[in-house]
């Protein structure tokens, strides 16, 4: 059953991130892929996450097609204008991608061609209503198409530090299922009780939420995270309980794992992210008994 | 200078609907020059405005001020006697003096009654052209003292580009070819050679795409 369906059914959905590589080399790309084949419903593929220059997401997205493999693509607004974001769209329908998801775009600041000229020609709620226009068969100039694409379409929300920031955040997600956002990808989760009160919180977006499952793969960049990203709300007993681990690695895993099974109880699904460990996907796959 | 032109009186009337009693705010530099937004164009406006208001049966009451410079919080500060008779200030300043306005009177409406065009020079009576993009990182003296940031439509870094014609853009015969322009100038001061320099793609950092920018002078900051 399609992602899409799937989502429309009300099914739990277990999407699994990774990012093409950067260069030509696909070989651990497809093999981390054929590994999770049939046990995730779609990979989602970001587009030059934190903006590092890497093989584009429609092209991950192809490879994964190619593989039997569902994929989802992440569009931003920072590397194309409002030509180039239609132009890849109709390309992405005709060659077999179904969903994308509306994303941010880091700075370009913080990526690894800094000195480069960021677009923004539109910003997300531009390209949520591009994508519905493409949709509806018509582009940006108001000229008809010969042919229009079908997607579903996701957005993200931020993480939050706290709940003013929340409220803004759920009023601009709101913004974005208004101008067509059938899903939203929320902040890694490492706190369940947080997670269920922004469920409450987020119940009138009347859309399904799919939070991250984020994989902390060490002590060093938990504490990092915890330290610099307060937003990620990651606490000391979590911290603790993987330093106390005789084996870490396997305990980061087994957390990933839980945090998979405990969001079957409150969410629509899961997006795992794994930045680099993707390898180790089945195992958290396998640690959270699906 | 900063260029700006006066914005259409419908959408000036649309923001002041709500509002009776205003402060009508000129700035004495860049917009005098430009004939904008100086004490003159406030006059012309205040008047144009109060006509508009009576023809729909409304009265409207403006207090007319121009301030030496909008953009600079000392000057601003002599509204400070007349703001609480206003229900909104009207701002001829370019989009600087408008938050710096609003940035004073936190909870004052401040509306703008310019578009804020470029920085531009004048080529001749009541006409200015774009000459400065504020990249960050000024190339005049690579190219001959004409900035292909703000006057190539493409932003060529190495031009001209298949579509300079005579010496003009295709973008509008009015248009020259910036390029063409820094191979004559480069030419008539002996300097074709540089010509052939390639100028390596620009760090965009130090313009507006590495966020809002910020100048502190640590030896005259307080």
């Amino acid at each position: 059953m399609s992602f899409q369906k799937q989502l429309s059914s009300g099914e739990f959905v277990v999407l699994a991130e990774m990012d093409t590589p950067k260069g030509v080399d696909i070989s651990e790309l497809i093999t981390n892929a054929r590994r999770i084949k049939g046990r995730v419903d779609a990979v989602v593929i970001p587009d030059m996450g934190d903006g590092m220059m890497r093989m584009s997401a429609l092209g991950g997205g192809v490879l994964m097609h190619q593989q039997g493999i569902e994929a989802i693509i992440h569009v931003c607004c920072r590397d194309r204008n409002r030509l180039a974001l239609q132009a890849e769209l109709l390309s992405a329908h005709v060659l077999g991608i179904q969903n994308v998801v509306v994303a941010r775009g880091e700075e370009m600041a913080y990526g690894d061609h800094f000195d480069a000229k960021p677009v923004n020609d539109l910003d997300e709620i531009g390209l949520l209503q591009a994508i519905r226009s493409l949709q509806e068969g018509v582009d940006l100039a108001g000229i008809e198409l010969k042919g229009s694409p079908i997607f579903t379409v996701g957005c993200t929300i931020e993480p939050y530090v706290d709940d003013k920031a929340l409220d803004r955040e759920l009023e601009l997600a709101q913004k974005k299922v208004e101008a067509g956002a059938q899903f939203i990808i929320t902040p890694p989760v490492f706190d369940m009780d947080l997670f269920a009160s922004f469920v409450e919180k987020a119940k009138p977006l009347g859309v399904p939420l799919i939070p991250t499952v984020f994989l902390l793969k060490s002590v060093g960049i938990a504490r990092y995270m915890a330290t610099t990203l307060p937003a990620y709300h990651i606490s000391e007993e979590l911290i603790s309980r993987i330093r106390k681990a005789s084996n870490r690695e396997l305990e980061c895993i087994r957390i990933a794992g839980e945090m998979v099974a405990n969001l079957k109880q409150l969410a629509q699904g899961v997006h795992i992210v794994t930045l680099g460990w993707e390898y180790q996907l089945p195992s958290i796959l396998d640690y959270s008994g699906l | 200078m900063i260029t700006a032109e006066r914005k259409p009186i419908e959408e000036i009337l649309e923001y002041l609907e709500p509002y009776d009693r205003i402060l009508l705010v000129g700035c004495n530099e860049c917009v005098t020059v430009c004939a904008a937004g100086g004490r003159k164009e406030v006059a012309l406006l205040s008047s144009a405005l109060q006509m508009a208001r009576m023809k729909s049966g409304r009265t409207l009451e403006v207090r007319e001020m121009t301030l030496e410079r909008q953009c600079d919080p000392e000057y601003v500060e002599e509204l400070v006697n007349f703001i609480d008779q206003a229900g909104a200030v009207l701002s001829m300043a370019c989009g600087c003096g408008v938050q710096e306005v609003a940035r004073r009177f936190k909870d004052k409406p401040v509306f703008p009654a310019v578009n804020t065009k470029f920085m531009g020079a004048s080529e001749r009576q009541g006409v200015w052209a774009e000459r400065c993009q504020g990249c960050g990182d000024c190339l005049l003296g690579l190219t001959g003292g004409i900035c292909p940031i703000a006057r190539c439509s493409k932003r060529l870094l190495n031009g001209p580009c298949g579509g300079s014609t005579d010496g003009k853009c295709e973008i509008s015969p009015e248009v020259d070819c910036a390029w063409q322009l820094i191979w004559e100038r480069l030419k008539a001061l002996g300097l074709e050679k540089r010509y052939e320099d390639i100028i390596s793609a620009k760090d965009w950092r130090t313009s507006r795409d590495g966020g809002p920018r910020k100048i502190v002078r640590e030896d005259l900051a307080s």
